[in-house]
Order: structure tokens, then C-alpha cells, then sequence
């Protein structure tokens, strides 16, 4: 059955692409530092992580619309959690409603800190995306274990890979067979035929790491696993990262000179 | 559930990264001495399950849909310290692969859906298979009950996180949080329940190892 690939665009080939995981996992993780540590509506350091962010889109060769699009992904949680930010901070009001017998007014203050969190989220998320599209899962999962993931996490992870796409073959099927039979009812039936599909996988699952697992076994697995194929530190990965941490520095020092 | 960047201030994330990192490790030494490298395989398929068991989803009301998040039903099934190490790496996975979950925030996402979820799920199915004996109606009600507290604890710890880093506040995020995933929540139990009971039809064998 399709879905969707995962890593898509990280098999490309560019500047980003080439880069060693583990500095593109430490620039990351500094960028999203540098964003959270950045204090409210100091937009001209927004703007340079945005041209940052920008710059690094364009290199990477990966479309823009498909970056934005995978950025909607905060939305929910966006809606859920801020939106009541503006009618609850204290400050200057900006615009007063009536509601049924409440009276809710929007503060100056509340606002910015809205669009503020707004525009964190998605600066980070934006950097999150270039991160995932420029590099593939396996070596992204090779340069967590150099920086000291434990490997029994790097193994779990490493099979949880490789089992996403065959039990998401085996929910697809199993959802099919549900809509084609289970038509109405009531809401507690679908739920619980929800529960049974969980336990009929759960069961398929577990036999079928057992079977994995003997499988390995009389193949000679010793609980290592070997690769030919690695990226390594070189110069353009030095020089990527002195390019970032001036950047962000100078972010953080104007943002601290403010 | 999944708090992206820029909602946590520095402290809370560092503070959460501090206590997930700490746990992890344990949660690792844990795992390494009862369930032995071996099991890892059947580990890593078991994350794979929790993965596509968050593609079913179910309607709880109006237009919004539910799914399960599956900490309660490792945690009973394999133990809270394999749940632990599961839920991580799922949430890892989120974060990286589908930027569902920030990776400043994903501390704080470790430690609401993988600790805090895990063991507060294991401990309520242990106190109801106490009390009601460790049998089929005691493991069922201790894990409907433990699957919707979990959900709700995360939910409620999620909350707090958000209003200590003042992005919200406390009177509006937490019976936000609270009151959608109390709704949330008896999905996950109704599914986990559910779960549970054709597992010990059909394997009951499965839930005999973490007993010892």
C-alpha cells in the first residue's frame, strides 16, 4: 500500500545535504536555544533567523511550498493553547468585546506576546523541517549514537524504523476491512472495535518480533549492527558551523544590548 | 499533547531535559538487566506498534478526533521502564520525522508522555490487581482506570509546564488541557481495555513475565 515517504528530499544532493548529521543536529538544536532565549517583539533578530532560515532553504534545494506546508503542523496546538493569550494578559486594552453578559477585552501586551510565541514556534519548527528533509533517518540515526544516545535506544529506534512502514501496512488493512464492514452503530462499538484492531496488532506485533528475532539470531546478530556508508566532520561542516555561531551570536548579543 | 518549540521558556525545558535524560538512563540500566540485549528486537517492533496504533483514531466529539497514545498499554503489557524506553523513542521519532513535538521542548514531551504516563498508568493497574485480586476483572478495571488517568496526568503536567512558562495562563490552559483530554482519556481507556482483554484471550501468556 502507499503512504507516504518519511524522510522525504533527503536524498538529494546539496551543500546541506552533504553535511555531517551530527552538526546539522547541534546547529538545530542552538538555533531553536537562540529563538526561545530571544526576548518579545525584537523583530529585527526575528528577521535574521528568518533570513537564516531562508538562506538555508535555498541551498538545500528542497521546495518552499512543501517547507511551509509540513509547517502547518502546529496549528492545533497553536488554536488550543494562545489563542485565549490576548484576552487574559493584563495591559492596555486594545479592543473590547461583548460576549452573552462578559465583557473580554484584548491587551496591547497580550497580543505581542501571541504573535511573539507564534513566531518562535514556527521559526523553530521551519529549522526542524530543513533538518529532516536534508538528511536521511539512518544517518540522523548514526550521529545521535556519536553524540552519545544510548545504542539500546539506537537499536529500538533503529528496528521501530523498520517496522513503521509494515505495521502501517497492517493498520491500513485493518481500517479497510472495518470501514468496509462496520457501517453505524454506536460510538462505544467503534471504539471498541478500535480496541480489538489494538490488540489484534499488539499480538500481530509481538509474533512477529519474536520471529524477527529468531530470524537474527540464526543469522549470527550479536546486538551490533554494521554499516558501510558514513559521513564524517570535514571542512565544509567547520565552516557551516563557524557560519552559524557568529550568526547566532550576534543574534544574542544584540538581543542582550536591548 | 505534543508542546512544539517556543511554548516553554528555557528553564522549564532545561529543568524537564534534566529530569528525562536522568530517567532515560536509568530506565536503560533497567532494561538492560531484566529484559537482556535480545529483547531489543522485540522492543523496537513494540515502538513500531505504538506508532501505528496512534494512526487509529476514533471521533470524541464534534469534529475533533482522539487517538491513542499508547504509554498505559506498554507500560501494563512490558513494564514501566520498557514504556519509558518505547514512548521515547516513538516521541523522538515524532519530533524528528514529523515535527509533531519540538526538539527544545521534547524534554518536557518525554517526560509528560513517556514518565509521567507510563508510570502512573502501571502504578493504578498494580493497585487495582492488588485489590481486586490478579485476575481478568481486576487487570481489566486497573487498566481502563490507569489508561484514562495516564492521559489525563500527562494532559495535567503538560499544563503546568505551559503556565509556569507563561504562555498561558493558569486559569484558562489548565481545564483546557484538563477537561479535553478527560474526554480524550476514556477512549484511551475504552481502547486499552479492550486491548487488554483479547490479549489475555489470546496470549495470556504475554502478561505472565513482568508479573515475576
Amino acid at each position: 500500500m502507499k503512504h507516504s515517504f518519511l524522510d522525504q528530499y533527503s536524498d538529494r544532493d546539496s551543500l546541506i545535504h552533504r553535511l555531517d548529521p551530527r552538526t546539522k543536529l547541534i546547529a538545530v538544536f542552538l538555533f531553536i536555544l537562540a529563538v526561545s532565549l530571544t526576548s518579545q517583539v525584537l523583530w529585527p533578530v526575528f528577521s535574521l533567523y528568518f533570513v537564516l532560515i531562508a538562506v538555508l532553504v535555498t541551498l538545500s534545494t528542497v521546495p518552499v511550498f512543501y517547507i511551509f506546508k509540513r509547517s502547518l503542523v502546529i496549528i492545533p496546538f497553536v488554536l488550543l493553547i494562545t489563542i485565549f493569550i490576548p484576552f487574559f494578559k493584563e495591559g492596555e486594552p486594545i479592543a473590547t468585546f461583548h460576549i452573552w453578559t462578559w465583557q473580554v477585552s484584548a491587551s496591547y501586551f497580550g497580543l505581542q506576546l501571541f504573535i511573539t510565541i507564534l513566531v518562535k514556534a514556527w521559526l523553530s519548527i521551519l529549522s526542524l523541517i530543513v533538518l529532516t528533509s536534508t538528511t536521511t533517518i539512518s544517518d540522523l540515526l548514526h550521529g545521535m549514537e556519536q553524540l552519545r544516545l544510548p545504542r539500546v535506544m539506537v537499536m529500538i529506534f533503529s528496528f521501530m524504523y523498520r517496522y513503521i512502514f509494515v505495521l502501517t501496512d497492517e493498520v491500513m488493512r485493518m481500517r479497510q476491512a472495518r470501514d468496509s464492514r462496520n457501517v453505524g452503530g454506536s460510538r462505544l462499538r467503534h471504539v471498541k472495535t478500535v480496541g480489538a484492531m489494538a490488540g489484534t496488532l499488539f499480538i500481530r506485533s509481538y509474533e512477529r518480533g519474536e520471529r524477527v528475532y529468531a530470524a537474527m539470531l540464526s543469522r549470527g546478530y550479536d546486538g551490533h549492527t554494521r554499516t558501510l556508508r558514513r559521513r564524517d566532520f570535514r571542512l565544509a561542516d567547520l565552516i557551516f558551523s563557524i557560519c552559524i555561531v557568529l550568526v547566532l551570536a550576534a543574534a544574542c548579543l544584540f538581543n542582550y544590548l536591548h | 499533547m505534543h508542546i512544539p518549540d517556543g511554548f516553554l521558556n528555557v528553564a522549564t525545558a532545561a529543568t524537564t531535559y534534566a529530569a528525562s535524560t536522568g530517567g532515560i538512563s536509568y530506565a536503560v540500566k533497567e532494561v538492560n538487566k531484566n529484559l537482556k540485549e535480545k529483547q531489543v528486537p522485540l522492543m523496537g517492533v513494540l515502538a513500531a506498534f505504538i506508532f501505528a496504533a496512534q494512526m487509529l483514531n476514533f471521533q470524541v466529539i464534534g469534529g475533533t478526533s482522539g487517538h491513542l497514545i499508547g504509554a498505559a498499554l506498554a507500560a501494563i503489557l512490558l513494564g514501566p521502564w520498557a514504556a519509558v524506553l518505547i514512548m521515547t523513542c516513538v516521541l523522538i521519532a515524532q519530533c524528528l520525522i514529523f515535527q509533531d513535538g519540538g526538539l527544545l521542548a521534547l524534554g518536557a514531551n518525554i517526560f509528560n508522555m513517556a514518565f509521567i504516563a507510563s508510570f502512573s498508568a502501571y502504578f493504578i493497574y498494580k493497585l487495582f490487581t492488588s485489590l481486586f485480586g490478579d485476575n481478568k476483572k481486576g487487570r481489566l478495571i486497573g487498566g481502563v482506570v490507569g489508561a484514562w488517568a495516564s492521559v489525563l496526568l500527562a494532559s495535567i503536567a503538560c499544563a503546568i509546564e505551559l503556565a509556569i512558562s507563561g504562555t498561558s495562563p493558569w486559569q484558562v490552559v489548565l481545564p483546557a488541557m484538563g477537561g479535553i483530554h478527560a474526554l480524550i482519556g476514556i477512549g484511551e481507556a475504552i481502547i486499552t481495555g479492550a486491548a487488554l482483554s483479547l490479549v489475555m484471550v489470546a496470549r495470556a501468556d504475554l502478561l505472565q513475565p513482568q508479573k515475576a
